[in-house]
């Protein structure tokens, strides 16, 4: 799935090839606060070439509001966020070129009220929308394990899907930008099994070529994952390790108090 | 209980199919084709139209409608301006200021705005009593109710599909174009032909700048007064001794009532399908 969709890339579709290389971020001393209430503190941890990093930690630690500070959605925080060494406040035509090159993933499906090849190619400008689009959208949708299942029905309705397939077309429309890097937040936490093991395929697979941060609360996906570990809890990053050394060998209290109990006793 | 609720309830149904039944049976004996097509072009005389020299109400009909798609016109596109200031830039204080202004403006009654429209459209700028005055005042009173419709329309678009959309990268442009309008559309026709059935029923705010009694099928231009339904009624209502008149009176109720309800029940049918998406 990976060389079709890397095939299709080097069909001609240039705007798109030129930002398929994996991306660098690196967050420094990251703060938010929203309404008087501290979300993030000092928050530092890079994300460097491909690959899985899970973003644990109980609820109110500040995941979701990190990936909302790295798409720019949250535009009030202190400390500094780089992609490939250039800020992205500063980013280079602005917000809205950063987002292209960071895709985003959120916890609910949202699915515009159009068809499902009309969806996948939502966020395509009138440049990218080529004329080989149609084995474009198909390359999108196989990465995203969905293919099969609507191969016949594209110009459906989207909302005629169930919601873990809803959940799996988001991700095909966030590939078909061809992201330097993927968020996800919480992508699996209202699905079936079935399209859990899906989506969690299309993330492995997806991770060889960039890094991806899957923000979750199920420590069992994030063991299947295998990937890197990243600990927050209080809006503070509490440890960072690889998946077996966190869950066998946590060097921090904190870390074993939440694997233990799944809760969060970090109050300092 | 049930049947006392069932006795409280049901003039709210009675009343209003009483007067349209009550209405129609009036107008019944006046009601016909040369009536709604005809034109009465005679001028002079308060009854001018009503001596056999054709009494059309083809005048009138034509001015309200005009005035009614001006009104439309003029306030449409400041209507949806508003809501997409209220949704992208107006702070939550901003916000909530803008809701209680326009439902101050929802109250003001549509005697004071003819008033206002007198003084500063008719004679101040010396537009006279014309369609355009007329329009411009019109789109005054229904700005607020389309206004609150339209902010309303955008309210009920889910966030997340409004950050969905921003996540892929487009400009706040495209989020308008492509992702609300498309969800709203439907929402905002409903309320433009709410407003529209109250721009046609709005009588006092046309009175002083915009109608005169007869002699005009169309106007010149945007600066000729015109003949209306509403002020038309109005006229005719004073002439109470004069039976001719009261049938008139009552056959131009019954065309007025007719299109507003033309116009409320698109508006309904809409929300139908609406429901339905």
């Amino acid at each position: 799935m990976s060389q079709l969709l890397h095939d299709e890339q080097q069909q001609g579709n240039t705007q798109q090839t030129s930002c398929s290389a994996p991306s660098s971020i690196s967050l420094k001393e990251l703060s938010l606060e929203l309404s008087g209430t501290k979300i993030l503190k000092n928050v530092s941890f890079d994300l460097s070439s491909a690959g899985i990093n899970c973003l644990v930690g109980p609820s109110g630690a500040g995941k979701s509001s990190l990936l909302r500070c790295l798409t720019l959605l949250y535009d009030n925080w202190q400390g500094k966020i780089t992609m490939d060494g250039i800020a992205i406040q500063s980013w280079p035509k602005g917000a809205d070129a950063l987002r292209r090159h960071i895709g985003l993933i959120a916890q609910k499906p949202s699915i515009f009220p159009t068809s499902i090849y009309q969806n996948v190619i939502f966020g395509l400008s009138r440049q990218e929308r080529k004329q080989d689009q149609q084995k474009w959208v198909e390359a999108c949708l196989r990465k995203a394990a969905l293919w099969d299942e609507v191969c016949n029905r594209l110009f459906d309705p989207a909302s005629t899907l169930s919601i873990g397939q809803q959940q799996r077309l988001c991700i095909a429309r966030v590939i078909a930008l061809n992201p330097n890097v993927l968020l996800l937040d919480e992508p699996t936490s209202s699905l079936d099994p079935r399209s859990k093991q899906l989506i969690e395929a299309s993330l492995y697979d997806l991770a060889k070529n960039i890094p991806v941060l899957c923000v979750t609360h199920d420590l069992e996906q994030a063991q299947r994952l295998q990937g890197q570990m990243i600990f927050m809890c209080d809006g503070k990053l509490i440890e960072t390790a690889p998946t077996n050394d966190f869950f066998q060998s946590p060097k921090r209290l904190e870390t074993r108090e939440f694997l233990r109990w799944s809760v969060c006793n970090c109050d300092e | 209980m049930k049947a006392v609720l069932i006795l409280l309830a049901l003039p709210a149904i009675l009343l209003p199919l009483a007067c349209f039944v009550y209405i129609i049976i009036q107008a019944l004996p006046a009601l016909n084709w040369e009536l709604l097509m005809g034109s009465n072009t005679t001028s002079g005389s308060l009854f001018a139209g009503t001596a056999g020299t054709g009494h059309g109400l083809w005048g009138q009909i034509s001015g309200s409608l005009l005035m009614m798609l001006l009104a439309c016109f003029l306030a449409a596109p400041l209507a949806l301006s508003i809501a997409l200031f209220h949704a992208l830039w107006a702070s939550p204080y901003q916000q909530r200021m803008m809701v209680i202004l326009l439902q101050v403006l929802q109250g003001i009654p549509p005697i004071v705005y003819g008033l206002c429209g007198l003084i500063v459209l008719v004679h101040l700028l010396h537009w006279g009593i014309s369609l355009a005055a007329g329009g411009v005042i019109l789109a005054l009173v229904i700005l607020p109710l389309l206004s609150s419709n339209a902010i309303h329309a955008l309210e009920r678009i889910p966030i997340a599909q409004t950050e969905s959309a921003k996540a892929l990268g487009l400009s706040v442009g495209a989020v308008i174009v492509r992702v609300w309008l498309p969800s709203a559309w439907s929402s905002m026709l409903t309320g433009l032909l709410l407003a529209m059935a109250r721009a046609l029923s709005e009588t006092a705010p046309i009175l002083f700048t915009a109608t005169v009694f007869s002699g005009i099928t169309w106007p010149d231009s945007i600066f000729s007064p015109v003949t209306s339904l509403q002020t038309h009624i109005f006229y005719l209502a004073q002439e109470g001794s004069n039976a001719h008149a009261v049938d008139m009176a009552w056959a131009s109720a019954a065309v007025l009532l007719g299109l507003v309800l033309c116009f409320s029940l698109m508006a309904r049918l809409l929300r139908r399908y609406e429901g339905a998406l």
